[in-house]
């Protein structure tokens, strides 16, 4: 009883700081997100259920049809987007991602809400440099291979050895994959290893015990239900597997935080507008960025779906954080 | 019951309410869900290590201390809870001994799980042994031996120091090998079923058999040593080196609280490391070469302490004689003479 009442007094603190806030483009900081499970809980009471778009407060069937439609609309200017707004920074950190993940030779990666398929790519040419460093490893230690020798390792030379790596991409959004395709076609990259699937990242269109890998990056904030997208990483997840989130976060340094929120509100819009021609989007993305649950939240978060030997990293501060935990 | 219990156990996003909900049920809430937590992980390690089907929990011959331990409280419960474990072991040991190894679905036991954790990355450890002389003290290693395991090679980032945590496990591995060699001769020596050893003796066994403890590996050994070269690794190694000096010494007898307890360990440490770097070039059969300059180092370091012994006595008889050769003088002189 009392929790109830908690949370409906915490629900209609944020209905007014909503009012109050529609007005400025900069919203006051001074009271803490709470995660759409308060107010899932306070919905459950009365029947219908909502959640945050931003900072409005949507139900939640419509919160996956507005996100779709922001995603539809930035697709074509995406990555263009991430450069200028990150200045570049966006590539550091998901070669970090990489760096981290150290993939071995031969493992299957699922790259959820990965659109453009920044990572997956990534991916591959990661995976790709190792054999090539195995191969000439492999050569230095036989200097003088026999004739046999010679004409197998011309024979497998189109394939990729043993062990292929795989890297699905799976997004919701067929505008994202489309251009992702057209990139990896202008890349060069070949397509065997690569596969583009339509999934929902709470529903995957997967069977159990799949991958090896499975990473998010900034995807898992536009998720309606975070959890359930947690339990089915887990669910695809070979055990063993690793589960890899790359997502904005909370600032640590209030010096930065001041900078970074003004940067944020002021800026993003405007070069959303200038850019891809899409104020309200970009004014989205900022907003869901502060209702995202902070680095120690999201943790218990994958702790509880499920996973073990949960860590994270702060990248930029704590702009971005790279949170990994294990199925084991 | 047991169903309501398995349909909560099956449940794995009601992992908090497991404890919550059996408090009512059970006269110990706490110990019992800890008991079937213990149960089921004895469980599973069983079958890593068997590959058949454990039979009942009671005819099992496993012999982990939580399952002894989960033994001897059954037997003291009352008949309620005793029923209630037998028809909950049942459910645990089908799913122990399902397809997958995960360690999944705890019902809370937080405690249990960090000792999981804990093991599971020593077994992983463990397992890449038999891949290095194959790959080196790497992370391909580790991949290879997660993949026996049955896990996922993805499994390797849970190690951040990637091939120094397989070298370090490797060598604290070794040294408690070693200790136990050592408790186990020091018991039969209090027996009276063994001879005690003299001190030179003792230490060069306890060298020869923990180096000989690196001759499956003697191949990538320069590598392993590089490795602990590293300067994150090192406060690491010099740990563990210090520690097997240490336990050696205990074990010769040792227990002196003065100067010598560094001087001794100091000793041991040199003989220990340079007998390493002998070995790891020594081409000769069973490693002779190496063996006979250890019993050198050893010969030198004993030689060296009668002979500072020999140095002191003699030291003090000569001073003794410059004494009295002074006082003759001072006597023949007539300095002596009382006024």
């Amino acid at each position: 009883m009392a929790a109830s009442v908690r949370l409906l007094l915490r629900l209609s603190h944020r209905n007014i700081n909503v009012a109050a806030a529609g007005g400025s483009a900069r919203p006051g900081c001074c009271w803490g997100p709470t995660g759409p499970s308060s107010c899932r809980c306070f919905s459950d009471a009365t029947g219908d259920r909502s959640t945050h778009f931003g900072f409005e407060t949507v139900p939640e069937t419509e919160k996956a049809k507005r996100v779709y439609k922001v995603f539809e609309n930035v697709a074509q200017k995406y990555d263009v987007m991430n450069d200028a707004m990150s200045l570049g920074i966006h590539r550091v950190w998901k070669d970090m991602l990489l760096r981290a993940m150290h993939p071995q030779p031969g493992v299957r990666l699922l790259d959820v809400a990965g659109g453009t398929g920044d990572i997956a790519f990534r991916f591959l040419e990661y995976v790709q440099s190792q054999q090539e460093r195995q191969k000439r490893r492999a050569a230095r230690s036989t200097q003088t291979p026999s004739w046999q020798d010679i004409s197998t390792n011309y024979s497998t030379e189109d394939e990729d050895g043993p062990q292929e790596s795989k890297a699905v991409v799976c997004d919701i959004n067929k505008e994202m994959l489309k251009v992702g395709k057209q990139k990896a076609d202008s890349m060069g990259i070949s397509a065997a290893g690569l596969s583009w699937v339509v999934g929902d990242a709470e529903e995957l269109p997967f069977d159990d015990d799949q991958f090896d890998i499975y990473t998010i990056a900034f995807g898992i904030r536009n998720v309606t239900h975070i959890d359930q997208a947690l339990q089915e990483a887990l669910r695809v997840l070979k055990p063993g597997g690793r589960f890899m989130c790359l997502e904005f976060s909370k600032v640590t340094n209030p010096v930065l935080a001041r900078l970074y929120d003004t940067y944020s509100f002021q800026m993003i819009p405007v070069l959303g507008e200038v850019i891809a021609g899409d104020w309200k989007s970009y004014q989205y993305l900022v907003e869901s960025i502060r209702k995202f649950p902070d680095q120690e939240e999201f943790k218990g978060m994958i702790e509880d779906a499920g996973f073990y030997c949960v860590h994270y990293h702060n990248l930029t501060g704590g702009v971005v954080a790279l949170h990994s935990g294990f199925k084991l | 019951m047991a169903a309501l219990l398995r349909g909560l156990r099956a449940g794995r996003a009601l992992r908090g309410l497991g404890s919550v909900v059996a408090a009512p049920t059970a006269t110990k809430p706490q110990c019992s869900s800890l008991r079937r937590g213990f149960h089921r992980a004895a469980q599973r390690l069983q079958d890593e290590s068997k590959s058949d089907k454990p039979p009942s929990s009671s005819s099992s011959s496993s012999s982990t201390t939580y399952h002894e331990h989960y033994q001897a409280h059954s037997a003291h419960q009352d008949t309620a809870t005793a029923s209630q474990e037998h028809s909950a072991s049942d459910p645990a040991s089908e799913e122990a001994s399902g397809p997958n190894t995960s360690y999944q679905d705890q019902g809370g036991e937080q405690g249990e799980e960090y000792e999981t954790e804990e093991q599971l990355q020593a077994r992983i450890l463990t397992s890449a042994l038999e891949f290095v002389p194959q790959h080196g003290w790497s992370l391909e290693a580790i991949a290879a031996g997660a993949e026996t395991l049955g896990l996922s090679s993805a499994s390797t980032g849970m190690f951040n120091n990637g091939a120094g945590d397989l070298v370090l496990h490797f060598i604290a591995d070794c040294n408690s090998q070693l200790t136990e060699i050592l408790a186990e001769q020091h018991k039969q020596v209090q027996l009276g079923q063994a001879e005690p050893k003299k001190t030179a003796d003792f230490l060069r066994d306890a060298v020869e058999t923990r180096l000989r403890m690196h001759i499956p590996y003697i191949e990538s050994w320069p590598q392993a040593m590089s490795i602990l070269l590293l300067p994150h690794n090192i406060p690491d190694s010099l740990k563990h080196l210090s520690t097997l000096v240490d336990d050696i010494w205990y074990y010769a007898g040792d227990r002196s609280t003065d100067m010598n307890w560094y001087t001794k360990r100091a000793a041991l440490t040199g003989i220990y490391n340079t007998t390493e770097l002998v070995m790891v070039q020594d081409s000769s059969p069973d490693f002779q070469d190496t063996w006979n300059f250890l019993d050198n180092r050893i010969q030198d370091v004993v030689n060296m302490a009668t002979t500072a012994k020999q140095v002191q006595s003699t030291g003090e008889a000569v001073v003794q004689g410059l004494m009295g050769a002074a006082v003759t003088l001072k006597n023949l002189t007539g300095i002596n003479q009382r006024r």
